[in-house]
């Protein structure tokens, strides 16, 4: 909220300040560079997921419903067709989304982006292992996503929510959360060290250009239903609904989050 | 640290350096008259770096002394006169982390509200989501409320102005905070919540631990790894943790209490979400040991009896949240606590009290000096 605020009260200074001073004498010296922008959407079976119904069955045969997503990205890279590498890192270099907070589904990048072809992008799901600091979020809604210290500390990267019917007819929830998985020792407490399950998303074909004074707009698509199938089948009544204990099922989402998402350009 | 935050700052910094350097300086601005003092609030270690105090209603000195005599003011139900004075502290109460030990509030005219009394706790970092299911906007919304509230002060403005007017202290107090002295409801509405945003409460055992100033008993630390796990307790989703130390999302659940549900004052009523049925807030769990009794209805006396009820008294519905993964297959009833968990999970709850907040002198009653 407030990082919002002081960003209108930036520009409105930037404003004031075009308009209160007299005009210096421009030397074009400006930098190639324009602007990108990523909107996040959620779909399942091709379609925007929806909320509450009981209308979707996983590869595994289980009927779910969805109820949210909220997931972290972070280390974002732009490789151009010239061979070099982007870095989204200048004001942050993460971004949250969450499928109950509106303004979390488009990220306006603050990064100049230098102009030409893109062949393609990647990105971090979660946090790698030097980034996911503890306590590095003080702010709600990411400080919500804290994973107990215990458990190995940091962020979740990901919590999908919604429930799916057992073979007994009952709506049992899941709560399909992904962050550091644990070591146990033979008394069952968790032993270091902990296990980092984030992995990059690589999109091949995510060709788009960037442009000066012009903001390009990339959809990032995540096909929730791909957490549950390639390559491997993800039952929920073998796992249960809470797997932050679990790391081999935390495993089958890692290795399963390969193909999760696909990539969208926006031409307007 | 929230590094997009700081960079912002440093950003503005920057910013208004260049456009004072940038351009020659204009006339300066007539003068305010009307000057009062800024209050700086402190963010306690580790605590939200971002505050709802809205931009029409800064903090000020003045405007926080004002609030304090307004919320312990038994004018303020404008009903003195007739033997009702009420305030705010009627119902919320500095000892009880102001809650209410009996339950419910009770109104001037003897009505009780239709859930229990919420503590003030922290409210400067609530995402503006007040009451049990959220329906309040702002604290500034909330005394609005109150005043003509059957359950509360069951009064009208008119004579809660007249009332707080005939007082002659108080327009010399509006004109500090606000400029005149007039009185009007958006005034005391904005001076109250000026004061409920410094009730901050940031002393208990488990801050200092946090701090590293104290540490945890076995027992106490055994508490917080069932509370932050989900194998254990599992508490934390909803109440918070280290790393989230308000000890609330702010966010709505049904935590399975209950098989069939009176929505009239749920979640639900607000947001017509059926996911939302039988959902009320995850109040935050510091002082817990003084804001019984327990839940919107109360029906919990001890954190003995929210404690057992966790641990084997959860009851099934499809409304029951996902997240209360303890009422749904393989588990079913609970946690399943033995003894001993019981008791290390109270101990960390205890850890949450903080006597240096009910006892800070400057929360306190001021005409009791
Ligand atoms: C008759 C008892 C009573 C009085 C008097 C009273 N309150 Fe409350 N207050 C309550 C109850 C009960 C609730 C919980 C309401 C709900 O959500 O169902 C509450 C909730 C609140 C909340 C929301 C807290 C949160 O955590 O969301 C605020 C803010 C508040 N009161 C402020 C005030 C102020 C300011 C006054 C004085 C102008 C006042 N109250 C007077 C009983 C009272
Ligand atoms: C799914 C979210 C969720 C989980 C998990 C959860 N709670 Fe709660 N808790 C709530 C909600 C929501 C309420 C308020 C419900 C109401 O008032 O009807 C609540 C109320 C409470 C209260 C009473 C608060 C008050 O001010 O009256 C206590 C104490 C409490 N929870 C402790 C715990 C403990 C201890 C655990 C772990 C064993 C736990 N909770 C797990 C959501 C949760």
């Amino acid at each position: 909220m407030i990082t919002m605020k002081i960003k209108i009260s930036l520009f409105v200074l930037a404003a004031l300040m075009l308009v209160s001073c007299k005009k210096k004498d421009e030397t074009d010296t400006s930098p190639k560079t324009g602007k990108i922008s990523i909107s996040f959407e959620h779909f399942i079976s091709n379609q925007p997921a929806i909320v509450n119904d009981y209308i979707y069955t996983n590869a595994a045969g289980n009927v779910y419903s969805f109820f949210l997503v909220r997931y972290f990205i972070s280390d974002v890279e732009l490789y151009k067709s010239d061979g070099s590498v982007v870095k989204i890192d200048k004001w942050t270099d993460h971004f949250y989304v969450d499928t109950d907070i509106p303004h979390t589904l488009e990220w306006n990048v603050f990064d100049e982006i230098s102009i030409g072809n893109f062949d393609s992008l990647s990105f971090r799901f979660g946090f790698s292992d030097t980034k996911n600091q503890s306590f590095m979020f003080v702010n709600q809604p990411e400080s919500n996503m804290v994973w107990p210290e215990e458990l190995g500390g940091g962020y979740h990267y990901l919590q999908l929510e919604g429930k799916w019917i057992d073979p007994n007819g009952i709506k049992i929830g899941y709560a399909f959360h992904l962050g550091r998985g644990q070591h146990y020792d033979g008394s069952g407490n968790p032993v270091p060290p902990f296990i980092d399950n984030s992995f990059r998303v690589s999109l091949p074909n995510s060709a788009f250009s960037v442009e000066t004074d012009k903001t390009t707009k990339l959809t990032l698509r995540m096909n929730i239903e791909n957490w549950f199938e390639e390559p491997h089948l993800y039952d929920h009544n073998q796992w249960g609904g809470d797997i932050m204990q679990q790391q081999p099922a935390m495993l089958l989402a890692k290795e399963n989050g390969w193909n999760v998402f696909s990539f969208n350009l926006n031409n307007n | 640290m929230n590094i997009s935050f700081v960079k912002s700052k440093i950003g503005l910094v920057l910013a208004f350096i260049f456009l004072f350097t940038s351009c020659k300086k204009k006339e300066e601005e007539d003068i305010e008259t009307h000057n009062p003092t800024p209050y700086s609030l402190e963010i306690p270690h580790g605590f939200p770096t971002n505050v709802n105090i809205p931009d029409d209603n800064p903090l000020t000195v003045e405007g926080i002394k004002l609030g304090r005599y307004l919320f312990y003011d038994d004018r303020m139900s404008g009903k003195a006169d007739q033997g009702m004075g009420m305030s705010c502290s009627s119902c919320h109460q500095q000892a009880y982390a102001f809650d209410n030990p009996a339950g419910q509030g009770t109104g001037t005219t003897s009505l009780k509200t239709k859930n229990t009394v919420l503590p003030h706790i922290n409210l400067v970092w609530n995402p503006g989501t007040y009451g049990w299911n959220g329906s309040v906007a702002s604290i500034e919304e909330d005394v609005l409320l109150v005043i003509p509230d059957p359950t509360e002060f069951a009064s009208t403005w008119p004579d809660v102005i007249a009332a707080i007017s005939a007082e002659a202290m108080y327009p010399p107090m509006f004109e500090a905070a606000f400029g005149s002295k007039e009185i009007t409801p958006e005034r005391i509405a904005k001076a109250i919540a000026q004061f409920m945003r410094t009730m901050v409460s940031q002393d208990s055992k488990f801050d200092r631990v946090l701090r590293g100033d104290d540490n945890f008993t076995e027992s106490e630390r055994r508490g917080l790894v069932l509370f932050t796990t989900e194998e254990g307790a599992d508490c934390f989703h909803c109440h918070g943790a280290p790393g989230n130390p308000l000890m609330t999302t702010h966010l709505f659940y049904n935590n399975a209490k209950d098989t069939i549900f009176d929505t009239s004052s749920d979640r639900y009523s607000v947001t017509n979400n059926p996911r939302d049925i039988g959902a009320y807030k995850a109040t935050t769990l510091r002082n817990i040991e003084l804001t019984g009794p327990y839940m919107h209805d109360g029906r919990f006396q001890t954190l003995d009896e929210v404690i057992n009820f966790y641990s084997e008294g959860l009851l099934y519905s499809e409304y029951a949240h996902q997240l209360m993964h303890k009422v749904f297959p393989p588990y079913g009833n609970g946690a399943m606590l033995n003894p001993q968990e019981k008791a290390d999970l109270k101990a960390f709850l205890l850890t949450l009290t903080d006597t240096v907040f009910i006892n800070n002198p400057e929360l306190s009653d001021p005409f009791q000096k």
